[in-house]
């Protein structure tokens, strides 16, 4: 069985990994152990396009939900990233630093943003989707025609 | 599960050695920006290099090649990749047919060769309408 | 496609058509071939040497290349390498993105000011590549 849930949309293939939940933002958390990881969705790597830069804050840095938690920049815009639940960072992918375009290539794998020391996850869980819902959601912006997919 | 509505893919050459070649490139990017709720565009390159996600789409859904000369590159890819093209033009055609004055530069196309990218570009968006209408 | 009587470093950009950095990568390479290093590049269609032009096909065999692609699929690079092309060198445009935050060009049917500027330094990058593969000579 497929990890993940997936659409066609034109000629792009969007994947929704399952096991996740979702920001409406379109940021994923993973829960492991006593830790979450945290990356940029299919939909959302899609919709800003090529990733020139990211930068995210400190390790050690404390933040609360829906504070940013980094940025990214494309060919098209600079994107502020929230941070879905409120922890402290306790690790940043320095791969991106030089390899960007891994959030493009692997989002929900190589492509990880951060991990986080969660303060209150039962309750900033409750606030975001499940992987069926954002799934959901995002075709619902995709058959609203938010969000311009990159083309090749 | 398969969300577009029916759409047609636009496979056009972008040869970078004569100005039909940019004019193909031009009047392809307008009929995408006019078009855009019923054209998806395929990035020859990546078609060519094996890109799955355009391999599909033009094995699924109707396509108009757009080629600069005889060379026929898109069409010819399309054919060997992925299928035969709904429709297929060629801009050095187009342009004889409309007894059009040599055409310059290719680098930036100046306001002759715009005004046959534009006329091209009319002639693709007729050429998506008629194969919509025929896919329906 | 130009003909060759000298050496001459063949340059073949990805020409992407979805992207701004596609049509900077098609951009750099006629400041390069038509500007900055006239008498010693050349280019040639992409397309040409997949559909297996001969003429194509023997032009990037028989010179050294350098590919210019839009994005970090890098179909230009890979297209030439397939094709047993003499590969010399590679540049994609988002690493000149990266050294010029300031330009962001937006549009891709025709290039806006920050896409020409992107452009002509990435052709000067492109040029020091060329004068040192001939051996310093431009």
């Amino acid at each position: 069985m497929s990890e993940y849930l997936q659409t066609v949309f034109d000629k792009f293939e969007l994947r929704v990994r399952k096991g996740c939940s979702y920001s409406r933002d379109g940021i994923w958390v993973r829960v492991e152990d006593d830790a979450v990881r945290i990356g940029l969705s299919d939909y959302l790597q899609r919709t800003s396009g090529d990733v020139a830069f990211v930068e995210t804050v400190k390790e050690g840095l404390s933040v609360e939900r829906e504070a940013e938690i980094g940025n990214m920049e494309t060919a098209k815009a600079v994107l502020s990233l929230s941070s879905p639940i409120s922890g402290t960072v306790v690790s940043v992918n320095s791969l991106l630093s030089d390899k960007p375009e891994l959030v493009n290539s692997d989002p929900y794998g190589e492509g990880w943003l951060a991990i986080l020391k969660p303060r209150d996850l039962e309750n900033d869980l409750k606030t975001l989707m499940s992987a069926e819902d954002y799934f959901d959601f995002m075709l619902g912006m995709l058959r609203g025609g938010q969000g311009k997919l990159g083309s090749g | 599960m398969q969300l577009s509505e029916k759409k047609v893919g636009i496979i056009s050459c972008r040869g970078e050695g004569c100005v039909e070649g940019t004019i193909s490139r031009v009047a392809t990017r307008l009929v995408l920006e006019k078009l855009p709720e019923k054209t998806v565009t395929i990035c020859l390159p990546l078609f060519l290099a094996g890109g799955k996600e355009e391999r599909a789409f033009a094995r699924d859904y109707p396509t108009i090649t757009v080629d600069g000369c005889e060379k026929l590159c898109a069409k010819i890819g399309t054919e060997r990749y992925s299928g035969k093209p709904a429709s297929s033009i060629v801009v050095t055609e187009l342009a004889r047919n409309w007894h059009c004055s040599k055409l310059n530069s290719r680098r930036k196309l100046d306001a002759d060769s715009v005004a046959v990218a534009e006329k091209v570009a009319e002639r693709i968006a007729e050429e998506v309408d008629e194969v919509l209408d025929r896919w329906r | 496609m130009e003909r060759t009587e000298q050496e001459k470093i063949i340059v073949i950009p990805c020409s992407g058509i979805g992207k701004a950095f596609g049509s900077i990568a098609r951009e750099a390479t006629y400041e390069l071939t038509e500007n900055l290093r006239s008498k010693t590049t050349g280019t040639v269609c992409l397309a040409l040497l997949v559909s297996g032009d001969e003429e194509s096909l023997n032009l990037v065999r028989e010179n050294k290349c350098i590919t210019v692609d839009g994005c970090p699929l890098q179909c230009a690079e890979k297209n030439v390498r397939l094709a047993g092309g003499n590969f010399a060198g590679s540049f994609r445009v988002v690493d000149a993105f990266k050294e010029n935050r300031h330009l962001k060009p937006k549009s891709v049917t025709f290039l806006d000011d920050d896409g020409q500027r992107l452009a002509k330094v990435l052709a000067e990058k492109m040029a020091s590549k060329v004068d040192e593969l001939l051996g310093g000579e431009s």
